[in-house]
């Protein structure tokens, strides 16, 4: 069956549609063929894929082909059945007949024997040529027509159709097709079935030895031709797929030594695409392919029906795994294959897969994953297709061309060298360019890299190619090798061209001898016995890729650097474009580097830096500082030659932020020293610069300053530098940040002086001024150096900025100043409460309490108010004050300790002077509460008052309120000042209270004088006496004072006491009179007090007292009011009780006084010569009727205790409640009368009692 | 076999990259790490794509290239493990074992109360204990 093959090949050539037979009966064919032709291809079609399944198909071309064709007809049965898919798919009869006997006779028994053949799917074609208006035409032409479809249509299957063709029925033409497509459907159905019976039948013996790929192959690939013909594509790949797998695992069978294939020419050029390009015939080894070009024909197939899929993805991604697998399969039969075979063919493949499908693709069609998919994949066969080209470039001498990039590392330094049996050696006529080739290697010279940095270049190949291609040349043993290699201590694997340019002195000489003794063609031969030069390698590897590489286009970008340039860029390109549109951002803006240093090699330095700079921020951005550090040197060259100053800066300052360990310390000092040298030269523009990651800052460790409200301060911040060397900042000013309120918190400090920052921490101060209350945290150091004004927004907490984390701006969230809300920072207020002596010097004792702040330097002014004077002659005392609002215990403690004299190691006192009013406080009371204790004296002219019953008056406590104005200044600069009114309340020692104890009988007065103690302090009287006012005399004609025996008299602090003296009236005469009238009496007591300041009143300040404490004695005087009594009664009268009864209306009653003398008369004139009283009763008429005399004189003895009584007798009027009459002694003072007891005011009279006359009758 | 192992960051940051070749090449390992970021964030973003890999940090082969493979393996906290191999036999197994005890080496390591969380693992002890893991890499299934 394998000789079939070749046929197979031109069959499948020649037709790719379905075929329909035309059994042309009544030569009708020339008429309809027109009308039949126009329905093709068929719109829609619904056949059953491989599953029975129904599938809708568009577009199913097909083709009309009569039987009488050459290409139906001479055809042999054998071939008919392997080449099944090609017969007729459905066959169409045509018949005309208008005479139903003809129908009969003739057309029906040829009908017949053109059906039989079961095989057919067939179905018959009435045309009708009867004319419209024939009606006898028409009618026959129905008969015939009606009697064929008697014949072969059945009850399951119509088969006939009518074409009227002068008015065609609407439907015929869509009954036709549906006709047509059953049968297309039925005969595929049918084939489709033979074909998998067979393929299965030859599957089953597929491990047998008579076993035959070829006719496998056949079949399966009928299969899917039929497919494909049919449209039903993804069957069709199904079948290509099926047959793939069978072929990989037969292919690879142990046993069966086959030949690869690929050593024609032309083989290095992929045949991805194209499955027709070799003839299979030629392909076949056996009883099956070579797998080199069998398995390329197979994807070839394979993505033909994916295109037509509209699956581009589809081809892309099967295209990259096929290339992988396939160029594993290449490097197993590298040994015969071509040098380099491999990497040209995948160059090759990936090119070709990646145009067709990029011109396959349609955006949108696909989802947009599948797209993202799609554009990795069209990166990765531009990328791979890149590595090797790269390589074959390096072959052949380009390699310091390439950018020992890490990505040009990564992917050259890992891939292998080829592996030809022998390596190419240098053909006999090459020896010019080996010369010129030496030349160029030994001109080369490495690029310096900006800034002087050397690093080690990254190995662009697996090991080194002089070794390797020595290795693989045949003569050569591994023995001459090492020689070859001995005394070549610079040697080391991954460094080709670093060898080459590094090699020792005497081995470039020794190289050049050779090359001298070479020259002559004579010698040449004996040159495959001598290692080869890297020269030779070079031109060899160039001659024998010529040989492989049978495509021109790639063969002149190899040919020459610009070419190869040209080519290496447009594959950049392509993979970074593509990978870009990808989810692969990495990978794309990595190449874009590549590109950057090709256009940088072109000068074309302004696409270079924006190319670089994308790659730069990609690699800080996620903090990959060994690769940033790679690129940043390349980004800031360009921006320097751009003179793009603020770009050069920052990227110089990155460099320097960059880990230590990545450059050396010779190198940062470079970059350092481009940052000052720019820093200080004419630039146009001062640049700002962003320095965050350079130059950190932070608080001082532990709590924040605090400040209080309106206090300067200084803020100590610690400033780490990122900087190799010291590098003085012109200025520097730092901002506070308010965390409450961002709008209105941002306060920049300044130190203009210049600083100089070390590496490292640096501790820096700065003035601070006043702020406003709240808390604030660092902001942003800013600061110049030369022209350059740099900033710096990062935070460092305590350490310098980590390496990984130098784009990450912490916020300082720890406030490193706080200034608190306007509080009291201190207190002045007095010391007691209790009332000091007027009129005495006196101590007032002022509690200063600094409330957490500092009195340092304070300063106190004291103003005193009206009727207060500070002693000028005192010193003014100041010592430190024990808090007594202590707990109790405490209190204990410390009287303990005040007994035991030593009250606490810090008590401190001092004694002040006063200048000017102000009082500067000493250092010690800085911290401490102290008092200030300030002599001075209240004045009051007025005299104390005592108070009595007769004139009840106490003295208001304003009259001895004093005021202290005082105004503290304080803080660092005096700029706190606390200013307090006090009052402190000055009293007399004494309230004198008196009042009568006793009247004696003799006329003598008891006057009790009550001392009320009015001070918190122990008053002791050593003397006391009256001077008494006019009109009151002592008795006994004595002076005054008391007992002496009660003298001394103690009164305890708000006690009393009480002295009695005895007064009496004193007898008015004359020349007492004449003397100046004393209104009041005066009580004089000299007293002692013996108090402490800190209680209350205490003996007055004296200048220094001496260790003899003399008493002193004070004096306080009280003016007394002694009066005679007012009220003298000496008649008393009373109104003796009613009777039980009660009082009626119009009853008599008996109304009855007691007039009683209470005293003697003698004294009176007025009622000393008489013995009677005048008496009146005053009634109201209109109640009372009074029976008698109203008025009259009544005889009553002179003596005390005479008494008589007045009866009146009176009639009540009227009912009620009514004012009684009243009896008043009109001659008698009202002063001198008694109402005990007094008369009532109102008495009940009752109704009159009821008469019967008084009844009148309802 | 292993030549590169490294432990990325949750923000992509390397926090810890050790090469375990001869030569000085370590900045391409750093690229081929760095690159096969894009795969992780690839499978990462198309969860549906790559099928349930709910609760399995395992990410497998992230780059079949001709010459190394790399694999990737995601914790919970979104720190990624990468491993770059060179042998082209390698098991999926070996390296899922691999990451199994390098993940366990890590969460050891970042324990440490010192350690910063996102800063770069430092620890010595971690770094004798992932070559000592990757030196036995392989063994297991050779043995």
């Amino acid at each position: 069956m394998a000789n079939f093959l070749a046929q197979f090949q031109t069959i499948k050539n020649s037709c790719d549609h379905l075929v329909i037979a035309v059994e042309d009966v009544s030569d009708l064919w020339p008429i309809v063929k027109d009308w039949f032709e126009e329905r093709l291809p068929f719109k829609r079609a619904s056949l059953n894929n491989k599953t029975r399944n129904p599938v809708f198909v568009e577009k199913l071309a097909a083709e009309f082909i009569l039987t009488t064709d050459s290409r139906l007809r001479s055809r042999f049965p054998q071939e008919q059945l392997l080449f099944w898919f090609r017969e007729p798919y459905a066959t169409v009869v045509l018949v005309t007949c208008e005479d139903l006997d003809e129908f009969r006779t003739i057309l029906k028994p040829r009908l017949k024997l053109i059906v039989q053949n079961d095989e057919r799917e067939w179905f018959i074609v009435f045309v009708s040529k009867a004319q419209p208006n024939n009606e006898n035409a028409t009618k026959s032409a129905k008969k015939v027509y009606a009697r064929l479809e008697v014949e072969f249509s059945s009850k399951k299957r119509e088969r006939c159709c009518k074409l009227d063709i002068h008015c065609p029925e609407a439907n015929f033409w869509e009954d036709l097709e549906s006709k047509i497509m059953e049968s297309i459907r039925n005969t595929l159905d049918r084939r489709v079935q033979f074909y998998e019976d067979e393929i299965r039948k030859l599957s089953e013996q597929r491990f047998m030895p008579v076993w035959n790929f070829c006719n496998f192959f056949i079949l399966k690939e009928s299969l899917a031709f039929m497919f494909e013909m049919a449209h039903l594509f993804e069957d069709a790949l199904r079948e290509y797929d099926e047959l793939e797998l069978c072929y990989l695992e037969t292919v690879n069978m142990i046993g069966k030594q086959r030949d690869f294939g690929g050593v024609d020419r032309g083989d290095d050029q992929a045949v991805l695409l194209n499955p027709g390009n070799k003839p299979l015939t030629q392909i076949v080894q056996d009883d099956s392919f070579r797998e080199f070009e069998f398995r390329q024909y197979l994807f070839a197939c394979q993505s033909k029906l994916l295109f037509k899929l509209n699956r581009a993805f589809e081809v892309a991604s099967r295209g990259y795994s096929f290339i992988i697998s396939f160029s594993k399969a290449l490097a197993l039969h590298e040994n015969i294959l071509p040098f380099c075979m491999r990497e040209v063919w995948v160059i090759t493949a990936c090119l070709d897969v990646v145009n067709a499908t990029a011109s396959h693709y349609v955006d949108g069609l696909v989802a947009p994953d599948i797209e993202k998919e799609f554009y990795r994949l069209q990166g990765d066969l531009y990328s791979l297709c890149r590595v090797k080209f790269m390589r074959l470039a390096y072959l052949i001498g380009y390699g310091t061309e390439i950018e020992r990039s890490p990505v040009n590392s990564a992917s050259l330094s890992m891939l292998p060298w080829p592996k030809p049996a022998i390596w190419p050696s240098v053909p006999p006529d090459a020896l010019s360019e080996v010369f010129s080739k030496e030349k160029m290697i030994l001109q080369e010279t490495r690029r310096v890299k900006h800034f002087g940095i050397q690093r080690k270049p990254l190995p662009l190949e697996p090991s080194l190619l002089l070794r390797e291609a020595n290795r693989r040349r045949a003569s050569l043993s591994a023995g001459n090798m090492f020689e070859m290699f001995e005394g070549r201590p610079v040697f080391n694997e991954g460094s080709g061209s670093e060898a080459s340019t590094k090699m020792s002195p005497s081995q470039k000489v020794r190289s050049g001898v050779m090359s001298r003794t070479n020259s002559s063609p004579g010698n040449f031969e004996s040159a495959i016995d001598r290692p080869m030069r890297l020269a030779e390698i070079y031109i060899a590897a160039e001659h024998a890729l010529q040989h492989t590489i049978s495509n021109p286009s790639l063969w002149k970008s190899l040919s020459a650097l610009e070419e190869f340039e040209q080519k290496y860029l447009e594959l950049t390109k392509g993979a970074a474009d593509n990978y870009h549109r990808s989810w692969w951002k990495r990978h794309g803006v990595v190449l874009d580097g590549e590109i950057a240093a090709v256009c940088f090699k072109h000068r074309n330095i302004d696409l270079a830096a924006k190319s670089y700079e994308k790659v730069c921020a990609l690699y800080a951005g996620e903090g990959w500082q060994d690769l940033l550090a790679e690129v940043l040197p390349n980004l800031a060259e360009c921006q320097k030659i751009l003179n793009d100053e603020a770009g050069y800066l920052s990227s110089c300052v990155r460099l320097l932020s960059l880990d230590k360990g990545l450059f050396s310390s010779k190198e940062r000092q470079a970059f350092q020293l481009e940052v000052v040298n720019l820093a200080h030269s004419e630039m146009k523009n001062p640049v700002p610069l962003d320095v965050s990651s350079l130059i950190t800052f932070s608080g001082n460790p532990g709590p924040p300053l605090e400040l209080c409200d309106g206090d300067p301060g200084t803020l100590s911040v610690t400033v780490w530098s990122g900087f190799p060397d010291d590098i003085t900042l012109d200025s520097l000013s730092l901002t506070l940040m308010a965390t409450s309120n961002g709008d209105e918190g941002v306060k920049a400090l300044r130190s203009t002086s210049a600083t100089v920052l070390e590496p490292g921490r640096n501790n820096i101060t700065l003035d601070l001024p006043p702020q406003k209350p709240g808390s604030y945290v660092l902001g942003v150091l800013t600061g110049q150096i030369g022209h350059l004004r740099f900033r710096s927004h990062s935070f460092s907490k305590g350490a310098p900025v980590d390496g990984d984390d130098f784009m990450i701006y912490e916020k300082p969230t720890r406030p490193i100043l706080k200034v608190f809300k306007p509080r009291a920072l201190v207190d002045l207020a007095a010391a007691i409460s209790s009332a000091l002596l007027i009129n005495e010097p006196q101590w007032v004792g002022i509690i200063v309490r600094p409330m957490d702040y500092s009195l340092k330097d304070a300063v106190l002014q004291i103003d005193t108010g009206p009727g207060l004077a500070i002693e000028k002659s005192h010193v003014i005392e100041m010592e430190s004050y024990a808090d007594v609002s202590q707990s109790a215990a405490d209190v204990g403690k410390s009287d303990a300790a005040h007994k035991n004299g030593s009250l606490a190691i810090d008590k401190h006192f001092e004694q002040l002077r006063l200048n000017d009013g102000r009082i500067v406080f000493p250092g010690w009371a800085n911290n401490v509460t102290s008092v200030l204790w300030i002599p001075i004296r209240a004045i009051s002219d007025r005299l104390a008052r005592g108070s009595s019953s007769v004139s009840p008056q106490r003295q208001s406590i304003v009259d001895g309120m004093r005021t202290i104005a005082l105004k503290l200044e304080f803080g660092v600069s005096h700029n706190q000042i606390f200013e307090r009114t006090l009052a402190v309340h000055f009293t007399d020692p004494f309230h004198v209270n008196t009042r009568i104890a006793d009247k004696c009988n003799d006329g003598t007065l008891l006057l009790q004088v009550i001392l009320q103690s009015e001070v918190k302090a122990t008053l002791t009287i050593y003397d006391a006496w009256l001077d008494l006012q006019d009109g009151f005399a002592h008795t006994r004609k004595g002076d005054g004072r008391p007992n002496p025996g009660f003298i001394p008299l103690v009164i305890s602090p708000n006690s009393r006491a009480g002295i009695l003296f005895s007064i009496c009236f004193e007898m008015s005469n004359a020349e007492e009179e004449a003397k100046a009238p004393q209104p009041d009496s005066i009580l004089n007591i000299r007293y002692g007090i013996s108090g402490d300041r800190t209680i209350g009143a205490h003996p007055p300040a004296v200048e220094s007292p001496g260790p003899e404490v003399v008493r002193q004695d004070l004096i306080f005087r009280s003016a007394l009011v002694l009066k005679r009594p007012v009220l003298d009664p000496c008649l008393a009268v009373g109104f003796l009780p009613l009777r039980s009864g009660g009082l009626r209306v119009g009853q008599l009653v008996n109304m009855k006084w007691r007039v009683e003398r209470l005293k003697d008369f003698e004294e009176n004139e007025v009622l000393k010569d008489d013995d009677e009283v005048l008496y009146e009763v005053n009634a109201n008429s209109d109640n009372w009727m009074i029976a008698g005399r109203k008025r009259g004189h009544a005889s009553l003895s002179m003596k005390q205790g005479s008494r008589i009584v007045i009866t009146i007798l009176c009639v009540p009027l009227v009912a009620g409640y009514v004012r009684p009459p009243q009896l008043g002694l009109p001659d008698v003072d009202e002063a001198n009368i008694s109402c005990n007891p007094a008369g009532p005011h109102l008495v009940c009279v009752l109704p009159p009692a009821l008469s019967s006359s008084f009844c009148i009758p309802a | 076999m292993i030549v590169c192992v490294a432990v990325v960051g949750h923000q992509n940051n390397p926090l810890y990259i050790q090469s375990f070749t001869e030569a000085d090449d370590a900045l391409k390992l750093h690229h081929i790490v760095h690159c096969s970021l894009d795969v992780v964030d690839e499978r990462v973003n198309n969860p549906k794509k790559y099928g349930p890999t709910l609760n399995e940090p395992f990410l497998g082969l992230l780059y079949p290239t001709e010459n190394y493979k790399v694999y990737g393996y995601l914790t919970n906290t979104k720190v990624k493990f990468i491993v770059v191999t060179t042998g082209l036999d390698v098991r999926d197994a070996d390296v899922r074992n691999f990451f199994r005890r390098f993940h366990a080496a890590y969460v050891d390591a970042v324990s440490n109360p010192f350690h910063v969380p996102g800063k770069k693992i430092t620890s010595r002890t971690f770094a004798e204990r992932v070559s000592t893991i990757v030196k036995s890499f392989g063994l297991s299934s050779a043995g």
